[in-house]
């Protein structure tokens, strides 16, 4: 799609001549135009600059495809999501997954307090049989990574998870929500900010 | 790309404004070819959320094109969650930004309108002068149809629209803080189309939230010329529940505003008295698109290709935003910066020699009803047989905070995706 021969003059020939080599332009990737539909709400590549949407660049395509069936289902209730879900089955729901996965992941650049995160790496200790010590998680078991996501994403999800509004029903998730249930909200809080802050 | 706080929007703005400023020290006036073409060139009219966009992704996409973006505004303030500005849930400088972030991208931009366009010659006219393009990209917004409404015209400075958000917001929510307890607020809504759909109704939401905790004998009447909610309807009568103190009046088009009696009529020739009005008036695609030919046989909306966005009227001509008719899509935010981007694309493969993606739009709308409680309604796409079609319209169950919080995760973003 991009054309470096020819071009211009002046400052603009400039800034292209020191933008790097051609053909490496943030549109050029496959998929990235199918994207396009995404970047409101989770930015241009899937780095999300809220605090509530949650970062998919770099995402695990296994994880990627799962969530957007699960949402197109409606097994993962959200108004939000299940009619872009579909989006993504009519788009291409591989190329979406590849495009994704190719980008370069930034951690959340949403502040968290340094005193939340010291108690939140303390309560941490009841996650890391299934999301490890670093946070990386484990996609041969089906566990998400969770470093350096929003945390205000990360503690909602762990609010649904509770009150057993993410995924309702799924037997693969009864453990999870059964120790969800015990940790207090303000705990949540400081797991998100913990969890939040890994890199 | 790098995150910008408003903080920094604001300044790298001010920087943006600054140079804009010595450069127009001194160059030559506005006359002519007032900056000659070197190679290929997209200019943008507007640069709201269809138009910031665009210039924004046709540079990503090819930044061998030059843009050129004419917006008369040296600063962007949001229309989404503008409504907040009148229950004083937000502030107008929270919504406000600079065009800093596109400059980084390579955007020249000049704070003039357009004053004409040429498709036979392709060039725009500023002023005096004329820029050359080799594609166009209109997207001028909406403009108001003051004669629809007897008397509003004589009466802009007093009877005010809020339908752009800036002075007007501020000055309307200063009317709303002056009224008496036990005032009467009248807000009428324009016969569809109009700009934002649910935005009418999460106003008397914000308005009689405002009244129920600030002016507890006042009440809120809204006039609706249409025959019911146009948007998000259960969900605004479920959440008006909670506002005795709001009047609904369905098929209640206002005809007439006389401010030296504070008094509208409606086509049923019912008057209403108020203490203070917000009359949105009934809406047409923005000047420039009418002058330009570019409205269809209503002499209202631009109809274009749904796939590249172009005029279906003029060649290289390209239309986004509030100001296209013939999608199934609302004229909101969210679908603006969506034809933004697309028609973006779709320009670049043109400007290459290619066939442009078949891309389709989304949208995402929040409401609010509260100071801290939002609906939605999020709408998906496809491309079919060349045209735009909804894969699927989905709305939130109720009300809750949650919604609220998207909300506002979802404006950073968006904010971002426009002009960071």
């Amino acid at each position: 799609m991009r054309t470096i021969l020819g071009l211009i003059l002046g400052p603009l020939g400039l800034s292209v001549l020191m933008s790097g080599p051609a053909g490496a332009g943030p549109l050029d990737a496959p998929g990235a135009s199918k994207a396009l539909a995404c970047s409101a709400c989770h930015g241009l590549g899937g780095q999300s600059p809220s605090n509530t949407m949650p970062i998919i660049a770099g995402i695990a395509p296994w994880y990627f495809k799962k969530a957007i069936e699960d949402y197109a289902a409606g097994r993962r209730p959200s108004p939000e999501m299940e009619p872009y879900a579909k989006y993504v089955r009519e788009a291409g729901i591989d190329d979406l997954a590849a495009y994704f996965a190719s980008q370069s992941r930034q951690p959340t650049a949403v502040k968290v307090d340094a005193g939340a995160v010291e108690r939140g790496r303390v309560a941490s200790q009841q996650c890391v049989v299934c999301h490890v010590e670093s946070g990386k998680g484990d996609p041969a078991k089906g566990i998400p990574d969770l470093r350096g996501q929003p945390p205000g994403y990360l503690a909602n999800q762990m609010l649904l998870f509770k009150a057993d509004q993410r995924s309702p029903g799924d037997p693969t998730l009864k453990a999870l929500k059964e120790l969800m249930k015990s940790v207090p909200d303000d705990q949540i809080a400081d797991l998100a900010a913990y969890y939040s802050s890994l890199r | 790309m790098t995150r910008l706080t408003r903080r920094e929007f604001l300044r790298t703005s001010a920087a943006g404004a600054g140079f804009g400023f010595l450069a127009a020290g001194c160059a030559p006036a506005i006359k002519g070819d007032f900056a000659p073409k070197a190679g290929r060139r997209v200019v943008v009219v507007g640069g709201g959320w269809g138009g910031a966009t665009a210039a924004k992704y046709v540079r990503l996409a090819d930044p061998s094109i030059e843009v050129v973006l004419l917006e008369p505004n040296k600063q962007f303030v949001s229309c989404p969650f503008s409504n907040l500005v009148l229950s004083g849930v937000r502030s107008i400088d929270g919504l406000t930004f600079g065009y800093g972030g596109l400059r980084n991208h390579g955007v020249r931009i000049y704070h003039e309108s357009a004053s004409a366009i040429e498709p036979d010659t392709g060039r725009v006219r500023v002023g005096d002068g004329y820029l050359q393009y080799d594609r166009l990209i209109v997207s001028p917004g909406v403009e108001f149809q003051w004669e629809q409404v007897d008397g509003l015209a004589a009466a802009q400075d007093r009877v005010l629209h809020a339908w752009k958000a800036g002075p007007q917001t501020v000055e309307l929510a200063r009317q709303l803080a002056a009224i008496p307890d036990g005032g009467v607020f009248v807000l009428t809504v324009p016969p569809v189309a109009y700009r934002c759909p649910p935005g009418p109704y999460e106003r008397a939401c914000q308005v009689a939230f405002y009244l129920k905790t600030h002016k507890p004998k006042s009440k809120l009447i809204v006039l609706d010329a249409n025959q019911n909610v146009v948007s998000k309807a259960a969900l605004f009568r479920a959440a008006w529940k909670d506002y005795p103190n709001l009047e609904y009046r369905a098929s209640n088009k206002v005809v007439k505003v006389d401010p030296s009696v504070r008094e509208v009529t409606t086509d049923l020739g019912d008057r209403v008295k108020y203490d203070v009005v917000n009359l949105i008036p009934p809406q047409r695609a923005g000047t420039i698109a009418a002058q330009a030919d570019l409205v269809g046989a209503d002499k209202r909306w631009c109809e274009v290709n749904h796939l590249t966005y172009e005029s279906v009227k003029h060649k290289n001509v390209h239309v986004v935003g509030d100001s296209t008719i013939g999608l199934p899509v609302p004229k909101s935010g969210n679908i603006a910066n969506a034809m933004g981007k697309i028609c973006a694309v779709a320009v670049v493969h043109l400007l290459n020699g290619k066939e442009p993606p078949a891309m389709a739009p989304g949208n995402t709308c929040y409401s609010w009803v509260n100071d801290r409680e939002a609906i939605a309604v999020v709408n998906a796409y496809k491309i079919e047989g060349g045209k735009v079609v909804q894969i699927e319209q989905k709305l939130t169950p109720g009300q809750s905070a949650q919604w609220a919080q998207n909300a506002d995760g979802w404006a950073r973003s968006i904010w971002q995706d426009i002009l960071g």
